[in-house]
C-alpha cells in the first residue's frame, strides 16, 4: 500500500516536474551561468557525446558520477541536455537522490528539489529505508527513466574518486533493473581541490562521459560489489586521465 | 565452531576496516561494529562477504541486516557453521 502511494507520488512529481521544467531548468541554468559565472567550455561536444552514447534511444539509464559538490547533479543535467531537449524527452531529465538533510536547509530548496526530480534519501539509513529507495529507483528505471547516482555515497572527502567509501547500492540497483544502461560521468571544476558545498564562482567544468556495461558472474551482495567496483574503477580511470591530460598537480 | 574461535576470527576480519583499533582489542559481544569500532557503514558488506569466504557459509541480505554488534556476527556464524556441518 505504501509503495502504491509512493508510485503515485512519483508519477505526480514527474508530470509536475516535466511541466515546470522549462521554468526551473531555465532559472537554475541562468543562476549557474550568470550569478555563479560557471562555464562548460565544450558544452556542445558533451551534449553530442551524450546523444551518441546514451541519448539516442529511450530506455532506462543510470548516470554514475563522481561527487565533490552539492550541485553536481545540477551541473550534470546542464551538461547533458539543453532545455528544450530534456523537456521534450522525459527520460533525459534525470532523477536524482540527494541526502534529505541537504534539501532541508531552506523551503525553496525542497521546492526546487521536487520540481528538479529529486527523491530525498536518508544517507546511512536503516535497511528498510535503503530498500524503499531501491524500490523507487527500480520502479523508475522499469519505466524507462534516467537516474543519476553517486556511487561514492557522498561527496568525496579526499578530493579524488574515493574507492574506500564506495557503496554497493549502485550494484543492487543494476541487479534489480536489468537492461539498464550505465553512463559514467566524470565532472570536475578546474579549480576544485577538495569537496565543497558549491563550486567557486567563475568555475570552469570538465565533463567526460563513458558508457560501460558492468557485469558479474555472482549474484547477491557479491555481484553488487563487483558491479559497483567496476563503475567506480571507471570513474577513477577517467579522473586519472583528466589529471594526466591537464597536467594539474595531484 | 565455538564462540571463542568465531570471536577471534571475526575480530581479525574486522581489523582492516576498523578505525578504532584499540576498541577492537577490547571488543566484547556488545561492541557495535559501526559506532564503536569506526567501521564505515559501506564496508559492512565487505565484512559480511569476508565472513562467507572465511567460514564457508551463505549470508542472505536479511541476516546481514541484523548484524550490528560483534556478538550478532559471532552468533550468526556459530549458528550457520553448526547448520552447515
Amino acid at each position: 500500500m505504501a509503495f502504491r502511494i509512493d508510485r503515485l507520488g512519483l508519477r505526480v512529481q514527474e508530470v509536475l516536474a516535466q511541466a515546470m521544467g522549462p521554468l526551473t531548468y531555465g532559472a537554475l541554468t541562468a543562476w549557474m551561468r550568470f550569478a555563479r559565472a560557471y562555464r562548460i567550455p565544450d558544452l556542445q561536444r558533451v551534449r553530442e557525446e551524450f546523444r551518441a552514447q546514451a541519448g539516442t534511444q529511450p530506455g532506462p539509464l543510470l548516470v554514475c558520477a563522481n561527487h565533490l559538490t552539492l550541485i553536481d547533479s545540477l551541473v550534470i543535467q546542464w551538461a547533458l541536455a539543453s532545455n528544450w531537449r530534456f523537456t521534450s524527452r522525459r527520460d533525459v531529465f534525470v532523477w536524482n537522490l540527494p541526502d534529505r538533510r541537504n534539501l532541508a536547509a531552506f523551503w525553496w530548496w525542497r521546492v526546487l528539489g521536487y520540481f528538479g526530480k529529486c527523491i530525498p534519501v536518508v544517507r546511512n539509513g536503516t535497511p528498510d529505508q535503503a530498500r524503499q529507495t531501491l524500490d523507487k529507483v527500480r520502479w523508475l528505471l522499469a519505466r524507462g527513466q534516467s537516474v543519476v547516482i553517486f556511487p561514492e555515497g557522498g561527496r568525496s572527502r579526499v578530493g579524488r574518486v574515493d574507492r574506500q567509501s564506495v557503496t554497493y547500492g549502485v550494484g543492487q540497483i543494476l541487479q534489480a533493473a536489468p537492461g539498464t544502461r550505465v553512463l559514467c560521468v566524470f565532472l570536475r571544476g578546474r579549480g576544485q581541490h577538495v569537496y565543497s558545498d558549491y563550486p567557486a564562482k567563475g568555475e570552469t567544468f570538465v565533463v567526460r562521459l563513458k558508457s560501460i556495461a558492468p557485469i558479474s558472474a555472482s549474484a547477491g551482495m557479491r555481484g553488487a560489489r563487483d558491479v559497483a567496483l567496476q563503475i567506480v574503477g571507471q570513474l577513477s580511470e577517467m579522473e586519472t586521465r583528466y589529471f594526466d591530460d591537464t597536467g594539474v598537480d595531484r | 565452531m565455538d564462540h571463542a574461535a568465531a570471536l577471534e576470527k571475526v575480530t581479525a576480519i574486522i581489523k582492516p576496516f576498523a578505525k578504532h583499533v584499540e576498541a577492537l582489542k577490547a571488543a566484547t559481544d556488545s561492541t557495535r561494529i559501526i559506532e564503536d569500532l569506526g567501521v564505515n557503514s559501506a564496508r559492512l558488506v565487505d565484512i559480511i562477504l569476508a565472513f562467507e569466504d572465511e567460514f564457508g557459509i551463505a549470508i542472505d541480505d536479511e541476516a546481514a541486516d541484523k548484524v550490528r554488534t560483534i556478538g550478532d556476527a559471532v552468533q550468526m556464524i556459530v549458528q550457520k557453521t553448526a547448520t552447515a556441518s
